[in-house]
């Protein structure tokens, strides 16, 4: 369903109204949840879709997802997330996935941000290399 | 010192562990040749997006949270959800002589099965035009070929001279007339000191296969690919294609003028150049405008044919001629398209679909064409003999309306009707058929100076072609003279006079 003008004006609005200090508040998005259903203002349920698309993009902002080949230790995990959240501020919460087709090193993504040092990027950048060089 | 060898052994240090950063963006949605994709928060405008199986995309539109992207080929494969990202490039075409004799689609690689193309260098599609500084003022000619353009609407390098009309009235064989000219002068001065050749690029936007491979055998038995680059984004092409192509010519023209070397690009045509930007637009949802074309098609091509310039030493000391072609429909030059490109360029050659009934071919219609600058740019010996003429056929038609009624003329009107029924005959060419400059001249002047009064109009033609065998053939040495003084002297007023008395004893 696509959303008209003043309805994507509003969501805009809605979201604004959610922030603290420019970060997300949970307390206020729940409120204006809560509000939105029990007023039912016109096509609430687009409404409601594109807020919730505008805060899954804000909270992605701020959690990093960590893939590794192998599962990491404890202390390489707390030592990862002390730097990164010394970039990227206080609030980042971080995710560790295990995939094994990295074949080694490291992949974060932090919104859409990625560092990527694995084996398998590094292997593909080779290629690509080769093949266009 | 240290600080650089620590800033050195850091940096080396770093590049060990090969670590890349990079934007990454999912696809949500896809199709038509036009992605959304959410993320991307570092994309830039015209950024290179990659993405899976490498495909690449051009950001068009930077929204709150979305990039509206086309693709630069087959979407087949892209599915939704996958990961793309950006690679800090602009989209860029190979260039440099290496191209010259070949046939390139919008992003440079060969279509012609001729194998690789080696380019001198790697030049962005889009570009910034030259600015004032840079510039220099139009003063060199682009020899057409054709008599009635050569002496009536002369162009110059870097002049952008817009071919105009409906269809079928030849607006691309004047262009193809001008690129086999070009060959033919280049091939005949070659290595000559002082001699600059120009270089043709041939841009075919949405035309028919058949009509561009048509154009490429034309070019190719006139010996003129060797000049030539032809840019194909034929209509079976992505709309993408068809709207970067102009712009991926202009770039591999601009490699000629800043390296010193002249270029003509002709652009066929941009009214179907237009219509593949609308597509695209519609498509990225982006609002539009007056008979749906986007807000901005006046600076798609104006961005696009200031691109032509000539420019000083400092800067290249080259040019880029342009010769954009626009189709009207049943004559009407007061559409959209057709009045930004007239309002854009330094003049226009208009074809009239009566006058190519007429017989009259090519079909310029005297009254509505004009060339703004390339006057200052024609060569001497041409504006001695063409000066008047448009006037006097300008006069012409006037008379020749009021002729049509009464049958009492007096003998000012009947000398004027019959030089302009002169001119006319004479102006007719046939096509892939250029004529060089001294044969022109010595055509004109022995018209202007009246040897041609007393042949009846329906022989002027016969007249016209064994003149020129005769000068081929016997007076060689005086197209030499003129050749090379580039203007008309007494001493070459002379040779003509006695010439024409000779061949006139002898015509029949």
């Amino acid at each position: 369903m696509k959303l008209d003008k003043d309805a994507r004006k509003l969501t805009k609005g809605l979201f604004q109204l959610s922030l603290t200090n420019g970060r997300l508040d949970q307390k206020k998005v729940s409120a204006v949840v809560s509000k939105v259903i029990a007023s039912k203002p016109r096509s609430f349920v687009g409404i409601l879709k594109e807020y919730q698309r505008l805060v899954r993009l804000e909270v992605g902002k701020h959690h990093a997802v960590v893939e590794s080949a192998t599962p990491l230790d404890k202390q390489a995990g707390d030592h990862l997330l002390a730097n990164l959240r010394a970039k990227y501020g206080n609030d980042l919460t971080i995710e560790f996935k295990t995939t094994p087709e990295l074949l080694g090193g490291l992949r974060i993504k932090i919104g859409s941000d990625v560092f990527d040092s694995s084996v398998r990027e590094r292997l593909a950048r080779l290629e690509t290399q080769l093949t266009h060089a | 010192m240290s600080s650089i060898l620590q800033e050195l052994e850091s940096q080396i240090s770093g590049l060990k562990t090969s670590t890349t950063k990079s934007n990454v963006g999912i696809v949500r949605e896809i199709g038509d040749g036009v992605a959304r994709i959410e993320g991307l928060s570092d994309v830039m405008l015209n950024e290179l997006i990659e993405f899976p199986g490498g495909l690449y995309g051009l950001a068009l539109n930077l929204e709150e949270g979305e990039v509206g992207c086309i693709l630069l080929g087959d979407e087949k494969g892209v599915v939704e959800g996958v990961e793309v990202k950006t690679t800090g490039r602009l989209l860029s075409v190979p260039v440099g002589k290496g191209l010259l004799g070949r046939v390139v689609d919008t992003l440079g690689a060969p279509v012609d099965g001729k194998g690789p193309i080696t380019a001198s260098a790697i030049y962005p599609v889009e570009k910034v035009a030259p600015g004032i500084i840079k510039r220099k003022s139009v003063s060199q000619p682009v020899q057409t070929g054709i008599m009635a353009i050569d002496a009536m609407i002369p162009v110059g390098r870097g002049q952008r001279e817009l071919i105009i009309g409906d269809r079928a009235t030849g607006k691309t064989t004047i262009a193809i007339d001008t690129i086999i000219n070009q060959a033919r002068i280049n091939k005949a001065n070659e290595g000559k000191p002082g001699f600059r050749p120009l270089y043709s690029i041939y841009v075919g936007i949405g035309q028919k296969n058949s009509n561009i491979a048509r154009s490429l055998a034309v070019l190719e038995a006139a010996g003129a690919m060797p000049y030539t680059i032809i840019v194909s984004a034929p209509a079976s092409d992505t709309a993408t294609n068809q709207y970067l192509a102009p712009f991926s010519g202009a770039a591999m023209g601009e490699w000629f003028m800043d390296n010193g070397m002249d270029a003509l690009i002709v652009y066929d045509d941009l009214s179907k150049h237009a219509v593949a930007y609308r597509q695209v637009s519609l498509l990225l949802k982006r609002p539009s405008g007056r008979e749906a074309y986007p807000g901005d098609v006046f600076y798609l091509h104006s961005r696009l044919l200031e691109r032509s310039a000539r420019v000083d030493e400092k800067n290249g000391n080259g040019s880029v001629t342009a010769l954009p072609i626009i189709e009207t429909q049943a004559g009407d030059v007061s559409a959209y398209i057709p009045t930004n490109v007239i309002s854009i360029t330094d003049g226009q050659i208009y074809l009239e679909t009566d006058l190519f009934y007429q017989g009259i071919r090519p079909a310029v219609s005297v009254g509505l064409s004009v060339s703004r600058v390339g006057s200052a740019a024609q060569i001497k010996a041409v504006k001695q003999v063409a000066g008047k003429i448009k006037g006097d056929l300008a006069q012409f038609r006037e008379l020749a309306a009021f002729a049509q009624f009464g049958s009492d003329l007096d003998a000012k009107t009947k000398s004027i009707l019959d030089r302009g029924a002169r001119i006319v005959e004479l102006f007719k060419q046939v096509q892939y058929n250029p004529l060089a400059t001294e044969v022109m001249v010595t055509t004109l002047w022995s018209m202007q100076n009246g040897y041609m009064d007393d042949v009846a109009v329906d022989k002027i033609k016969d007249f016209q072609l064994k003149l020129q065998d005769y000068f081929a053939t016997r007076k060689d040495a005086v197209l030499a003279k003129i050749r090379d003084t580039g203007a008309i002297n007494d001493d070459i007023t002379a040779d003509l006079k006695a010439a024409l008395s000779e061949f006139k004893s002898s015509y029949r």
